[in-house]
């Protein structure tokens, strides 16, 4: 599995268990705070993986390599179409989106330009996940 | 898709505003984007516009499975996507809203109408499904009218007849334990029943005959004969039945089996038919 780490300054290639792939923007020190976070949210149990993206950098924590594009996809989607739900029904500014599939759901929120897409199994609760961002 | 099943939804989309006036709007859709129902405060364009939007979406949830809910919170209000039996259902409502009753209408009330209206066939007009008429298996019952013979009958019909006699109370209904009973002088078409037993029958009959007891094994055979008192006085005839040969043949039962035992109450309705069948059997 292949770690990856870019910065103005710095890249560097690690392997690891995990695929993640990181590109930090130093002077955004929200980005940096909620990176922290999902990490923590991450070794919860139930949580399948997590993407973080904001208008330069993203990072990506996700099992099942061969599904990452199409997750990424998915949570790029997401946040696009519930924005314009959003706006079509004055439902004021998105504080989170759940979607439940069949075998796993997705919980996006934003966090000024961040956008975060955190996976977990049916059964993990996600109230908990939300508080946690927030802090 | 009939017109019915479309009002049926209307229906009952109409009355989330009465339930909790929070909910705002309220539609459901075909998975082929088809609206079947929708409250009037959105337009088809603004309801088409979120399909297409969706759809989007759903066009992506490939890998997590199909999509069975969305939800989506705003700071003012909040707006759920939920899938039923190929069909969405959406809900818009404010964060004011009891989340434990939008959750009870849009993943509990509607899916289960949803499911009912689709087992009930298609319905044309006024036209209403008929209720299935149970079959019932009449108990066979043997009837011991005399001596000379043990042979199968159905019930007289008394529905033929009304009495304008007072109704009397059910017959109380006894268990007992079979006893056989032999010997030259016992009657073969006649049971044995406890005397106070009897006499409790009589209590609450009054002065009605009481000739012929009901008696029915657990295997649901079931044969009417007259009956006596048990004889002796002295012995413990608590929760016994004496049976001679020919009735327990009757019944294909034997020594030590329960049956349940009831009195036999004849009107005077019964009487009439009694005899008109009796008559026309001979």
């Amino acid at each position: 599995m292949l770690q990856q780490k870019t910065s103005a300054n710095a890249a560097e290639t690690t392997l690891t268990n995990e695929v993640v792939i990181t590109s930090v923007d130093g002077e955004n020190s929200a980005f940096a705070s909620l990176s922290a976070s999902l990490a923590e949210i991450r070794k919860l149990k139930g949580v399948i993986g997590y993407i973080l993206r904001s208008n330069t950098s993203a990072i990506l924590d996700l099992t099942e390599p061969d599904k990452i594009t199409q997750k990424v996809i998915l949570s790029s989607q997401i946040h696009d179409s519930c924005q314009e739900i959003g706006k079509q029904f004055n439902l004021g500014e998105m504080e989170s989106v759940l979607v439940e599939g069949e075998n796993v759901k997705v919980l996006c929120m934003s966090i000024g330009e961040n956008k975060i897409s955190v996976f977990m199994e049916k059964n993990a609760t996600h109230s908990w996940i939300i508080k946690r961002i927030l802090i | 898709m009939t017109e019915n099943y479309s009002t049926a939804l209307q229906t009952i989309i109409n009355e989330f505003k009465n339930i909790t006036p929070e909910i705002t709007n309220t539609f459901m859709f075909k998975k082929n984007g088809e609206i079947i129902a929708s409250t009037e405060t959105t337009t088809e364009d603004q309801n088409k516009k979120l399909i297409a939007t969706f759809n989007d979406i759903v066009d992506q949830a490939e890998n997590i499975g199909d999509i069975e809910t969305l939800t989506i919170q705003g700071a003012d209000s909040q707006l759920s996507i939920t899938s039923m039996n190929n069909r969405y259902l959406v809900n818009v409502s404010s964060r004011a809203a009891d989340e434990k009753i939008v959750k009870t209408l849009t993943r509990v009330i509607v899916p289960t109408v949803v499911k009912l209206v689709d087992q009930i066939p298609e319905l044309s007009g006024n036209e209403l499904p008929q209720a299935k008429k149970p079959e019932v298996k009449p108990i066979e019952e043997i009837v011991l009218p005399d001596e000379q013979a043990t042979h199968s009958e159905s019930i007289p019909d008394v529905s033929a007849s009304f009495s304008s006699e007072p109704m009397l109370p059910e017959p109380p209904v006894n268990q007992f334990m079979i006893e056989k009973i032999g010997g030259l002088l016992v009657p073969c078409d006649i049971v044995r029943v406890d005397s106070e037993v009897i006499a409790k029958w009589h209590d609450i009959y009054g002065d009605k005959e009481i000739t012929q007891v009901h008696i029915e094994t657990l295997e649901g055979k079931a044969i009417i004969c007259r009956f006596k008192p048990i004889k002796e006085t002295s012995h413990n005839a608590k929760g016994i039945i004496q049976f001679p040969e020919k009735v327990l043949q009757a019944l294909q039962t034997s020594k030590g089996k329960l049956v349940i035992v009831k009195p036999v109450i004849t009107c005077q309705g019964e009487k009439i038919v009694a005899a008109k069948n009796k008559r026309q059997r001979s």
